[in-house]
């Protein structure tokens, strides 16, 4: 029986199949080769071709210098015109609804959203840019991401009255700062009695914390931002390092600020060293036992911005939406929703309260650096050496 | 026999002269092609940016990938973690899907529910609902047992907790795989064990587990890359105490910027290799031939085997089981999903609930499109993949095409990609494609497909080493074609396994993250998007009951499937 079995293998167009299989693998290989060589090494050609000005970026810089009033009035006819808005955002998904409806509300304009983790909206935006597909008109993300779009050469240059109206700080190179989030530390206020939350950073390093201080594991920008101002402050690089390792010993490590804030207000832990304001917030619009005011000074602000892309297939409705979200309408909506707008209004929670803005560029400069010994820290605690 | 032979060879032999592409050339090759394309195009992407950068071949990935101080630490927390896990599943998923399939224990009707409701529950709330119940803090469970044992007796941040939760959350593959196995097993190999004087215990040991020794196999390959891969678990429970997995590294390297695909690519290759040797020896198990064979030209019918004094016991262990994955991880989100906001089970608590959560979830315009969506993926994507596999599993185990082996390592690589480089290859290739897929469904589908591939594979090959080639070639000797054989004699046979892969593929498509959050467009949301935005905006309450909508929606599901696949396959007296 065996035998028949294999007499009837063996005739079965055997050759034909190898060939086949072969050619696949052939195939396919060069199929991959073709599409440009190496699929993964980093972007230049982008940058060369930049040059030479696209349609959009010379719309844009027609537009930049156009008068307030005028201006307004040729963008919002001709975005209607263009009727649609592609905008790529690491908004969460309740504040980009607000601002796209809002916006929708305002001008005949349709928004289409993708949106996602700002790591994983910009590679969306690189993997698109290097095989020329214009995808998105508009981008709003964290202050990293739209630095590196800026270092690709993928951004336009914006400017006007709104941007104007952005305080210095929120300023960049080709893109403009539309919103902070800020760092500051909360707490669960069934555990921590009134009077005895922290009141500044060196607070967290106490020992009465142990076992009740949360970190969480990737915040590395708020671990440089800290440890510069310190250094500014005259601490020595060694009683920098022993404030993070007190904070360390004992912390409870956490992936993620949603579950830190989360196994906050369940009582998991009492502090938390580092969690955006605005999560903490909503929690306690929820009811939720937490707080983090009275402010621990200076808070610390990560700037999120916009940027125009210079591919942008409805340059007037990306303009007309920047323009937009820096104006009193769209920095309203940001405010309702918990969040710091980078334009302060009449009612400014962080009146009077002292900010320093992430350094950015420091970050992306050296965050290799910064994250692998914020890796130490948290990881047990151990005194990490310059 | 000689007769059968040579009429067998004559009439091939025959056919060969008119050389026409034979339905089974065409379908095979077909298959091998998708399969090829599939596994290679982010194969070949994940090598390139292993292996090559801007300056040409470097190894500096592996150096930054390996070269760790603590490397030694983190391969043996990883290993720990890994073999617990799948030691832990292993017992569970085979000791639940023999006591299912052969004997007469009670409540069966739970092991329907256990079989996929941890695995619909997305990881993360799978996770944080066990920290809920088992933390020395705060969690239920030992705040239930604390009179008797004492503060703190459960603590779900030890290596231990991770073996435990995500043991559990992985045993229904195991016991998916293991009840196919089971089903197609004659029983009378047992019973004649039984009659000569052997012990039950003796019995399940010296003949049951070698008759399902593929399904073993390859249930213990599948759990130890999976948790190896395993990335909310450590990273939510290990975390906390400082107990840092090898593996989860990928996870930050690729967060970085520009994202170090190269020492990414590291990890995954150092993983790729080992599930090489892995399929390579399940192989070499499979091999030794008919001794697995148990659907043979012998007509049987699985009779469940009398527990006798045992069935309370078991039935007892049933429930247990039940309570652990079900139920408690359940109700934590069920309770979780009424409340504002989350915060110890109390007479306040209870009563503040209401169904706002699942009103606001109503409300979210996106949400029906999103299922919609979801839905066609999942059935597509588990149709497709099994469909083909069902054939793959065909070329692997018993046609003699050289080259097979490599269709069965190939269709085993993606298991070890990584989801986002599985989405930036795809993107790759479609944003260059002439033919529309990028931003439509298809690429979704496409990178479904291409992440489930080793999961179909392992269900098929595994079910068709306990089909014995005799009924086979019975068919054809009686004038079968190929393709009649195929469809007639092992498709009903193959079904069992089929079933439980295409259960298995619909229900973890519905939580595929990693490479969709990449590729979908606006207007092809899938649900799992929704639930990452969830869980983004800091909404857990929201977030239980978007995954208690899940957990209902796909039980219907997968109840009307386990009734079609009753329907085609053995019957049970």
């Amino acid at each position: 029986m065996t035998d028949c079995k294999n007499r009837v293998g063996r005739r079965t167009g055997v050759p034909a199949l190898r060939l086949k299989g072969t050619g696949l693998l052939l195939g396919t290989a060069l199929l991959l080769a073709g599409c440009g060589g190496s699929p993964t090494a980093s972007n230049t050609d982008a940058k060369s071709t930049s040059n030479a000005p696209t349609a959009a970026e010379k719309f844009f810089t027609k537009t930049n210098k156009t008068p307030d009033d005028a201006r307004r009035d040729a963008l919002v006819k001709q975005a209607e015109a263009e009727g649609q808005l592609d905008l790529y955002t690491s908004m969460t998904s309740d504040v980009a609804d607000a601002v796209t409806k809002a916006f929708s509300d305002a001008f005949k304009v349709d928004v289409n959203v993708y949106r996602a983790s700002s790591e994983t909206v910009l590679q969306r935006i690189l993997q698109e840019q290097k095989a020329r597909f214009q995808g998105n008109d508009v981008v709003e993300s964290n202050a990293t991401e739209m630095f590196a779009l800026q270092t690709e050469g993928y951004l336009a240059a914006y400017s006007g009255t709104r941007r104007d109206e952005v305080s210095e700080a929120g300023h960049f190179d080709r893109w403009t700062a539309t919103r902070y989030n800020l760092f500051a530390p909360s707490w669960n206020t069934k555990k921590v009695k009134k009077g005895e939350e922290p009141k500044s950073w060196e607070d967290l390093a106490d020992p009465k914390w142990d076992g009740q201080l949360s970190m969480e594991v990737a915040d590395s920008d708020w671990y440089l931002t800290l440890y510069k101002y310190w250094e500014k402050q005259g601490k020595s690089k060694d009683e920098i390092n022993k404030l993070f390792a007190d904070m360390a010993k004992g912390a409870k490590i956490v992936k993620g600020h949603t579950v830190q804030g989360e196994l906050m207000s369940a009582g998991q832990f009492a502090v938390t060293a580092s969690n955006y304001s605005y999560l903490v917030e909503r929690l306690k619009a929820t009811g939720a036992p937490v707080a983090y005011e009275p402010f621990v000074e200076p808070v610390i602000a990560r700037p999120n911005g916009l940027g125009l892309m210079k591919t942008a297939k409805h340059p007037a409705a990306a303009m007309l939406f920047a323009d937009w979200l820096l104006s009193e309408d769209g920095q309203k909506i940001l405010t309702d929703l918990g969040l710091t707008p980078s334009i302060a209004g009449a009612n400014d929670p962080l009146a009077g309260v002292d900010v320093i803005p992430v350094d950015v560029k420091e970050l992306l400069n050296n965050g290799k650096v910064w994250s692998d010994r914020y890796d130490k820290v948290v990881s047990g605690g151990e005194v990490v050496d310059q | 026999m000689t007769t059968v032979t040579e009429r067998l060879a004559r009439g091939k032999s025959a056919g060969r002269r008119r050389w026409v592409p034979t339905p089974k050339f065409l379908i095979s090759g077909a298959v091998a092609v998708v399969i090829g394309y599939l596994a290679i195009v982010p194969l070949y992407y994940l090598l390139w940016g292993t292996f090559f950068d801007d300056r040409g071949f470097s190894l500096d990935g592996f150096s930054r990938a390996y070269g760790n101080s603590r490397i030694g630490e983190l391969v043996t927390n990883s290993l720990w973690f890994a073999v617990g896990a799948a030691a832990l599943s292993l017992t569970i998923g085979t000791a639940l899907a023999y006591l299912n399939v052969r004997t007469d224990v009670p409540f069966k009707g739970l092991f329907f529910a256990a079989s996929i409701i941890p695995l619909i529950i997305p990881g993360i709330l799978y996770t944080v609902a066990w920290i809920l119940l088992a933390s020395p803090d705060i969690g239920l469970l030992n705040s239930l047992i604390e009179p008797v044992l004492g503060p703190g007796f459960f603590n779900v941040f030890t290596v231990w907790g991770m073996i435990w939760v995500e043991g559990l959350h992985l045993s229904p593959i195991v016991f998916l795989l293991m009840v196919a196995a089971f089903r197609s097993m004659d029983p009378s190999l047992e019973e004649s064990a039984l009659m000569s004087g052997a012990s039950r215990w003796q019995v399940f040991r010296r003949v049951t587990v070698p008759l399902v020794r593929p399904a073993i196999v390859a249930s213990i390959l599948i759990m130890v890359v999976r948790s190896l891969e395993s990335f909310e678990v450590p990273a939510l429970l290990g975390l906390q105490n400082g107990i840092y997995v090898f593996t989860s590294r990928i996870y930050f390297v690729l967060r970085t910027y520009p994202p170090d695909l190269a020492a990414a690519g590291a990890l995954a290759v150092g993983l790729l290799v080992f599930a090489m040797i892995g399929v390579a020896l399940s192989n070499l198990v499979g091999k030794s031939g008919k001794s697995f064979q148990t659907i043979t030209g012998k007509g049987f019918r699985p009779r469940p085997m009398e527990l006798g004094k045992w069935r309370p016991v078991m039935g007892g262990m049933v429930i247990l089981y039940f309570f652990f994955t079900v139920l408690a991880p359940l109700a934590v989100l069920l309770y979780t999903s009424m409340l504002g906001f989350y915060r110890a089970p109390s007479v306040e608590a209870f009563q503040s609930m209401n169904f706002d959560n699942y009103r606001e979830l109503a409300g979210m315009n996106k949400a029906v499109t999103a299922l919609k969506n979801s839905l066609i993926l999942g059935v597509g994507t588990a149709t497709l993949v099994m469909g083909i596999m069902a054939i793959a599993a065909w070329m692997v185990v018993r046609s003699k095409i050289p080259g097979r082996q490599i269709i069965d390592q190939l269709a085993f690589v993606p298991l070890v990609i990584p989801g986002l480089v599985l989405g930036l290859a795809l993107s790759f290739v479609y944003l260059r494609s002439p033919i529309p897929i990028y931003g439509t469904l298809f690429i979704l589908l496409i990178a479904y497909c291409t992440r489930y591939l080793p999961y179909g594979m392992r269900y098929a090959v595994t079910s068709m080493h306990q089909i014995s080639s005799e009924l086979e070639e019975s068919a054809q000797v009686s004038g079968a074609s190929w393709w009649q054989t195929f469809r007639r004699v092992l498709l009903p046979l193959l079904s069992p396994g089929l079933v439980a892969g295409w259960i298995y593929i619909l229900v973890v498509s519905f939580r595929e993250l990693s490479s969709s959050i990449l590729l979908y467009s606006p207007g092809n949301e899938v649900l799992s998007i929704l639930i990452f935005e969830q869980f983004e905006n800091g909404q857990f309450t929201v977030l239980s009951a978007l995954g208690v909508v899940m957990v209902l929606t796909l039980v219907i599901l997968v109840a009307i499937a386990y009734k079609l696949g009753a329907k085609v396959g053995l019957r049970e007296d």
